[in-house]
């Protein structure tokens, strides 16, 4: 009798674990891998980033998932991995993945590990004389200019900047048509905010302001006197800084010291961070950046929160990353990728044609165009650092 | 696969770069220059390939020897100085070059587009593999015939008569030159050897990685040429290549799966090695014991 | 040339002559190490560094007065230095400069990474005493901090000096530097002189971090290389083991380095320094103070 009992249970129990085995035998995963910079300087961007992804990812899993192509639902798992901003090793850490089933990487973080790994995929597809790396990588960070056009296979999801301030002068025109002179200062040794001051210069030219000079300095100079001087001298009505926080807060600071006030300061894209407020909050009072992303619509405050849970911070980097997630999530179903060890190179191909036939996504601050040459024209708004924290100043779509 | 032929070739690359500080500190000087004769191969090399179109192997030999050129010319000055003094003249060397190339314009248009290095944006679209159509295999071999064939010249010097009066220089130079050695022509010689492997190595990591810029060439990539030979120990050409197996093999690739502890782990490994084995992961007494072992099996077995 | 110019000139050669103060601080504890001790520690300036981060973060966000912070920054130096000892010299045989070079390498990435995780790479602000002091000299304006700054340096130079030259210490100190070996027979503990002295260089280190720190407003954790290389040139340019060299070379390279940027703006100004480098290697290789007793 007691053997039996013993029997029975041990039937319900082996019974009970079959079923339980054979659910989890219906829940498969696909790995999505991001990479970037976790250590230097710009780990906060790597941090961020990692965040981001995998409070994305989070939110696909509670929705149930990403349908893959034979019908299946998969939880996505999202690996992080450090490229130490470094060109060598960004491209170790893609072969790695490209090693690997992945399909798709999201990164990297720093410009210059972008423009070696784009410089390694395969430049048009189907050329087979191309011994070029075929593989999809969307960046969600590395914002030179113009760097998607490096290869077909290299996508991006990062704001325009040459839209942002082309929109932010003829603004500022409009609201201030007292103001009539500029003066740049720029960190000539960093091709972002470089290649970011022509643009601001070139945009200021075109609504009607005066450039009357400029100031250079390199990314990790201390002392900003004889720029700040020659700012003085030049007297102009508006200040505009393409430099990242450190010598931004350099900048401001020494001015501050020369008392040099001028009636507008403009900034980075990049400076719209914490960093900024953490140097110098006081000395960046009022300055107006144009940002992909600040908590003004409900999908952007949940994503704000979801990416703090998990450590990071939500910018206009971070949420780039976020979403990512969704774009990639939508071109998963919409091509139906099946995910699976034999279908890794047709995945990547229909990943590929899937990410460029692209021709609108869904952002947090509303709906991204993607143009021919795979970059993104987000919505953006100004924001302004105000009592210690960025708020919005005008949003133009509003 | 293809990712570990990706890391034979940064390992290949890299072990270049060490060679050509081992060389130097084989004499005694410590040289911090050697990222910078590492830039002038890189930048010349792809130039010659990117805008004059020219065959691979022949804008290798060229930047290889306008960088033993340029560290012939450096050699003579660095004569001068020595211990502390010459390592600090070669950091501003390295630091010389590299703000060379920072302000180093020269851009020409192919088809619709300018190419060429661009100051601080670097140079991009350095593609020659892909365009040729080398697989990963084929950059695999080619970049370590260039390190076998270097390893090789190296190695049979150490045998010969030249290596010892290399090492004589580097142990004690007066006794050296007293024994009728011409210090000037060892040190020259051997800085501009190592300027020639420095440029070659150099042309191959331009095409390794597609875009070089300035910020790659300074004063962290100087500090790990001389590392691989520290590392590694002096004695042996091998001790170089273990000491970059090590760094670039097991700390940045074998330890990824630490996550953020590899970073941290970097450094603090380096600095025990460096406590445990001041002589180097493959010094001269693990060099005897190793051969101690080989003659003893080989004694048991006949 | 206007007159506006000519004043401009001379402020900006004056901010730099100011600001070389940080270099001079800088310099004081590199000569030390380098030219008395005849040890090539790599890891200074990110030790220095690091002090004042250590400061900042001992405190974690209490809003403690500038001079409080800095004293925190040289007690962290100190300890720092003795780490720095016990780390990368205690254990390394005398005959291996080479392997002492590279462990001071391993231990300054090593607390670059440690700083970089600790605060993800983003510069924070460090306080300053007398920040908003202008000395009006004039048509110019001097930093009354750099000043402050500067004064520090000739104290901790006297001071140092004292050191080296009036105790028991700075005896042993110079001993051991010059004959271990004699030294040790004269039963004088190497390793306790040692140690100790890399203290007291850890605490000058400590200071010029957090005067470097006060001087910019910032730490960031991309200063420990420049400032490496900037304390090497300052280094060799004033004379090894020379403190009066290393401030006078200090302020010298500070001016030098205005003077390049106003004429030749910033992307050829590192390059005149390193011309200017050389020519001083070139023609005086000792530096300009060489002193008797350190040779190298």
């Amino acid at each position: 009798m007691r053997s039996l009992t013993v029997a029975i249970a041990a039937l319900l129990a082996s019974a009970a674990l079959f079923a339980s085995e054979s659910a989890l035998a219906q829940e498969r995963t696909v790995k999505i891998t991001g990479f970037g910079a976790k250590s230097g300087v710009v780990r906060v961007f790597g941090v961020n980033s990692e965040a981001a992804l995998k409070a994305a990812a989070e939110e696909i899993n509670n929705a149930g998932g990403v349908t893959l192509g034979d019908g299946t639902k998969a939880k996505i798992v999202i690996e992080f991995l450090d490229d130490r901003c470094n060109a060598e090793e960004g491209i170790s850490v893609i072969r790695r993945i490209a090693s690997t089933d992945a399909f798709v990487a999201v990164g990297p973080t720093c410009s210059n590990v972008a423009e070696s790994l784009f410089g390694i995929l395969q430049k048009k597809v189907g050329d087979s004389s191309d011994s070029g790396l075929q593989f999809p990588i969307i960046a969600d960070v590395a914002a030179k200019g113009g760097l998607a056009k490096i290869s077909e296979w290299a996508f991006r999801n990062v704001p325009s900047e040459f839209e942002m301030y082309k929109s932010l002068f003829a603004w500022l025109k409009t609201q201030h048509p007292d103001l009539k002179t500029i003066y740049g200062g720029v960190e000539k040794d960093f091709a972002h905010s470089n290649a970011t001051f022509g643009v601001m210069k070139e945009q200021a030219a075109l609504n009607g302001f005066q450039l009357v000079g400029q100031s250079e300095w390199l990314l990790a100079d201390t002392t900003f006197s004889t720029q700040v001087r020659e700012m003085k001298r030049a007297d102009a009505d508006i200040v505009a800084i393409s430099a990242h926080p450190f010598t931004t807060c350099g900048v401001l600071k020494e001015m501050e010291r020369q008392s040099v006030k001028p009636k507008l300061l403009i900034g980075l894209t990049s400076s719209s961070s914490i960093e900024t407020l953490q140097g110098c909050a006081k000395q960046a009072e009022g300055i107006i950046i144009p940002t992909s992303f600040a908590p003004v619509t409900p999908e952007a405050k949940m994503a704000a929160e979801r990416v703090a849970k998990f450590g990071g911070s939500a910018d206009l980097h971070s949420a780039a990353a976020y979403e990512i997630m969704f774009i990639l999530k939508d071109v998963i179903e919409a091509q139906k990728i099946m995910a699976k060890p034999d279908t890794v190179a047709a995945d990547r191909v229909k990943m590929r044609e899937g990410l460029a036939a692209l021709k609108e996504t869904k952002g947090l601050l509303g709906k991204v165009r993607r143009t021919p040459d795979r970059e993104a024209i987000k919505p953006f708004l100004y924001v302004h650092a105000k009592d210690g924290s960025w708020q919005v100043l005008y949003n133009p779509a509003s | 696969m293809d990712f570990y032929l990706g890391l034979a070739q940064i390992i290949g690359i890299h072990t270049l770069l060490g060679l050509s500080a081992y060389c130097v500190l084989l004499t005694g000087q410590v040289s911090l220059a050697q990222a910078g004769f590492f830039a002038i191969g890189a930048y010349v090399a792809a130039m010659l390939t990117v805008l004059a179109e020219w065959p691979l192997i022949a804008a290798l030999l060229a930047a290889a020897l306008i960088a033993g050129t340029v560290a012939c010319a450096v050699g003579f000055p660095a004569l001068r100085v020595k211990g502390l003094m010459l390592v600090v003249a070669t950091i501003a060397f390295g630091e010389a070059v590299r703000l060379f190339f920072f302000n180093f314009d020269y851009q020409v248009t192919k088809g619709n587009i300018r190419v060429g290095p661009l100051g601080g944006e670097g140079f991009r679209q350095i593609r020659y593999f892909p365009e040729h159509g080398w697989s990963t295999l084929e950059v695999v071999l080619f970049v370590w015939t260039v390190v076998t064939l270097i390893m090789v010249a190296l190695w049979w010097m150490d045998q010969s008569r030249a290596g010892a009066v290399l090492r004589a220089v580097g142990e004690d130079e007066v006794a050296a030159q007293s024994t009728g050695i011409n210090i000037t022509a060892v040190k020259v010689s051997a800085m501009t050897v190592g300027g020639v492997i420095a440029g070659a190595g150099g042309g191959i990591f331009a095409h390794y990685t597609t875009h070089i810029e300035h910020g790659q060439f300074g004063v962290v990539l100087a500090t790990f040429a001389i590392a691989y030979p520290i590392l590694g120990g002096l004695s042996n050409v091998f001790g170089t290549l273990l000491a970059v197996l090590f760094i670039q093999g097991f700390l940045i690739e074998g330890l990824r799966f630490l996550g953020d502890w590899r970073n941290l782990l970097f450094g603090a490994l380096i600095l025990l090695a460096m406590n445990i084995r001041p002589r180097g992961l493959l010094d001269a007494g693990a060099i005897a014991a190793l051969r101690h072992l080989t003659y003893r099996k080989e004694a048991t077995g006949a | 040339m206007e007159l506006l110019d000519l004043i401009d000139t001379v402020q900006s050669i004056a901010d730099g002559v100011l600001f070389g103060a940080t270099y001079a601080m800088l310099g004081i504890g590199f000569t030390l190490v380098f030219g008395v001790m005849h040890k090539i520690n790599l890891a200074y300036a990110a030790a220095s560094i690091g002090a004042a981060y250590a400061s900042l973060l001992i405190l974690a966000g209490v809003n403690a007065p500038a001079a409080v912070v800095f004293l925190l920054a040289a007690l962290a130096g100190g300890v720092l230095g003795g780490i720095v000892y016990v780390v990368c010299f205690r254990f390394i045989p005398l005959a291996n400069p080479l392997a002492t070079l590279m462990s001071t390498v391993g231990l300054l990435l090593l607390i670059d990474e440690i700083i970089v995780h600790e605060t993800q790479g983003v510069p924070l602000a460090y306080p300053a005493l007398f920040s908003d002091v202008i000395v009006r000299v004039g048509p110019f304006g001097l930093r009354g901090d750099l000043m402050f700054v500067f004064a520090l340096g000739c104290i901790s130079m006297v001071v140092l000096l004292l050191l080296l030259y009036r105790t028991k210490l700075g005896l042993a100190t110079r001993a051991v530097s010059q004959q271990p070996t004699a030294a040790q027979l004269c039963g004088i503990s190497v390793d306790r002189v040692n140690g100790l002295t890399f203290v007291v260089t850890g605490v000058v280190g400590g200071v010029a971090g957090a005067m470097t720190g006060a001087a910019i407003g910032m730490l960031s954790p991309l200063l420990s290389l420049p400032l490496t290389v900037k304390g090497l040139i300052v280094t060799v340019i004033g004379g090894l083991g020379s403190i009066p060299g290393a401030i006078i070379a200090g302020l010298l390279v500070g001016g030098f380095e205005n003077v390049f940027q106003f004429f030749r703006g910033v992307s050829e100004r590192d390059l005149y320094v390193m011309l200017l480098l050389f020519a001083f290697l070139v023609f005086r290789p000792g530096g300009m103070f060489q002193p008797s007793s350190a040779r190298d």
